[in-house]
């Protein structure tokens, strides 16, 4: 089809402008700081432990996720009319919050004057400012996005897969397990990925439930809040840190995505 | 020798499923046009949708009756069933899709390697082992689906439509090694067809469903000589003229719908509803109306021609539409007639059948 040029070009400036919007800061960033400046950040030792505590909460919260997660997502897939946009809706609900509401609201659900904290103290259990609480949070937030995403790749399984197996004799629990997260595993890793990117880079409700404290539940994104008030060029470089990390885990996604829609 | 006894009542969005039918070992085929439905007969047998009421009996095992509030899963069916898409597992090479059942019912390795080679050599598709089943072609995936199928040994085969997806020519020749391996095995099967020839293949039984309702069954001959409705006889290629029989001075006579009358065998009928079918081989065609024994004669224009080898059909239409089937020698000694012109076609009475019949309401 052939359009009109004017509107060939009102499509190809726009399409330019937005991309100059995204590559510009993410330019700006890396320019920012020099490779022997990201080399030397790696030898702090605070910075290390927040690199530490951040990838050691996402990979605690990620198999949770998916415990969680999958089951859910794959029963959402299953529900028809209106429970399913009920459902749905109710997944919604965490991923309009304002990260720092989400994080007041875990604080009141879980800290010590909160809904379960004395449930919580008498079996001697603190969450707020632990470990605990960071995954909690990246749980809290991330598991909503990940089961609807999910929910998409098992709406595209073709449902006669699965009662074929059915009819071959596999039980509902073998038919979920030999073929339904068989047929979708390139989407669920890619999934996964993106869950661990999400959960690297919360900040809003981390810092509210489980605060920031160096070595303890200060993530890479707390350490870089603290940082700029203190070392604004340290705060640069452990962006430009976090951004590569992101980068990485971008091009993980796309290749593991499957490239057609799984059959 | 186990067979299949049902009767089964389940709502569809414009009418009601209600079948009732034995199916004994061996091939049935289950006839009807789109939309009849027989796939949902087929979901139903297999106990992937739930009937609203009856029973299922296959052998001596009761599968499904409402009465008594049995209802097995399709898992603990043992029915095989092969969809028109064939479903095959993407993520499976062949023997992963044809041990598949075995290995879901615990079957060791070993025995579940000696079955499948069993099998691929049975069906003599040894050559598909390590393919990927997305590069094989359709006809082949079919082959698979079907090993796959029976290597969990069923007790009922459901095969649905097994050659529609398929381009031509691989159509003839899955037909043909359908029917080779089908006519072995001792199970009941049910063969859902469009196809006029898979039915002739499978030519002994056959069951023909409309408006969710088995209209007939018999063989195929016995649909060519006393077609029940205009479906069938439309399938198996008869001219099928509903109307009615009325008695005119003593005498009997045969009025169409259209408004013609004809003469038929009236000796088993009684005036009122009546269907009279005829052979379009049994039609004979003229430019000019033959003078001579009273014969039974409609005066239309050529609708269509088709030429099928050295048979030539013709359709005449005017109040009724009348299918001859002529040689093409005739044709052309006809002076090769085209479509618009007038011809008469003319059958002698005691050629054609006429039963008293309420119409199917479609």
């Amino acid at each position: 089809m052939k359009r009109p040029r004017l509107f060939s070009l009102f499509l190809a400036g726009s399409g330019l402008l937005l991309a100059a919007l995204i590559l510009l800061p993410i330019l700006a960033l890396l320019l920012a700081s020099s490779p022997s400046e990201l080399l030397q950040l790696l030898g702090n030792t605070e910075i290390l432990q927040a690199l530490w505590i951040t990838f050691l909460s996402s990979l605690l919260a990620l198999p949770l996720i998916f415990l969680l997660g999958l089951p859910s997502a794959y029963g959402l897939s299953r529900c028809k009319g209106r429970l399913r946009r009920t459902l749905e809706i109710l997944l919604e609900l965490p991923m309009v919050m304002p990260p720092v509401v989400a994080g007041l609201a875990l604080l009141l659900a879980f800290g010590r004057r909160g809904l379960l904290g004395e449930l919580l103290a008498d079996i001697g259990v603190r969450i707020p400012f632990t470990l605990i609480a960071v995954v909690i949070a990246i749980l809290f937030v991330v598991t909503p996005f990940f089961v609807r995403r999910c929910t998409v790749l098992f709406d595209s399984i073709d449902y006669k897969l699965e009662e074929t197996a059915l009819l071959l004799g596999a039980s509902p629990w073998q038919t979920f397990w030999h073929v339904s997260l068989p047929v979708v595993r390139r989407g669920l890793f890619a999934e996964g990925i993106m869950a661990l990117a999400q959960g690297i880079g919360l900040f809003g409700v981390i810092i509210l439930f489980a605060g920031n404290l160096p070595g303890r539940t200060q993530t890479l994104s707390l350490a870089i809040y603290n940082a700029f008030e203190s070392d604004p060029q340290q705060a640069f470089g452990l962006g430009t840190l976090l951004l590569l990390i992101a980068l990485l885990l971008l091009a993980m996604v796309h290749m593991l995505a499957p490239r057609e829609r799984p059959i | 020798m186990s067979n299949l006894a049902f009767k089964l009542r389940y709502p569809l969005a414009h009418f009601e499923l209600d079948v009732e039918l034995s199916v004994a070992p061996g091939v049935t085929v289950l006839l009807g046009p789109n939309g009849a439905g027989k796939s949902s007969l087929l979901r139903l047998l297999s106990g992937l949708n739930k009937p609203y009421s009856g029973h299922i009996m296959l052998g001596g095992s009761c599968l499904f009756d409402s009465t008594q509030k049995i209802d097995l899963p399709p898992e603990q069916r043992r029915i095989g069933m092969v969809f028109q898409d064939l479903a095959l597992f993407p993520h499976l090479d062949v023997s992963g899709n044809i041990g598949f059942g075995l290995k879901m019912r615990g079957t060791g390795h070993g025995e579940r390697q000696r079955r499948i080679n069993q099998l691929l050599q049975k069906l003599a598709i040894e050559h598909l082992v390590d393919r990927n089943v997305a590069t094989l072609s359709g006809g082949e995936q079919q082959k698979v689906a079907l090993a796959r199928t029976l290597a969990t040994d069923p007790e009922l085969l459901l095969l649905d439509e097994p050659t529609t997806a398929l381009d031509p020519a691989a159509r003839s020749e899955i037909r043909r090694w359908l029917h080779t391996i089908l006519i072995e095995l001792k199970i009941p099967t049910l063969l859902v067809t469009h196809d006029a020839e898979e039915v002739a293949y499978f030519r002994k039984r056959v069951a023909v469903m409309e408006q969710g309702r088995i209209v007939q069954s018999g063989s195929f001959h016995q649909l060519l000589r006393e077609p029940t409705s205009e479906f069938v006889a439309r399938f198996v290629g008869v001219n099928y003229i509903p109307g009615k029989v009325q008695r005119c001075d003593g005498k009997l006579f045969f009025c169409s719908h259209g408004g013609l009358s004809f003469l038929a065998p009236f000796e088993h009928v009684s005036p009122g509803a009546a269907v009279l079918t005829v052979f379009p081989w049994d039609i004979a065609l003229y430019r000019d109306l033959p003078v001579g024994s009273p014969r039974n004669h409609l005066h239309g224009k050529v609708l269509d021609v088709v030429i099928r080898g050295d048979r030539v059909r013709i359709t005449l239409a005017r109040e009724d539409k009348l299918v001859a089937e002529i040689s093409s020698r005739g044709y052309q000694a006809l002076g090769e007639p085209q479509a618009g012109e007038q011809l008469w076609a003319v059958f002698k009475a005691r050629e054609s059948r006429i039963e008293n019949r309420e119409e199917l309401s479609c």
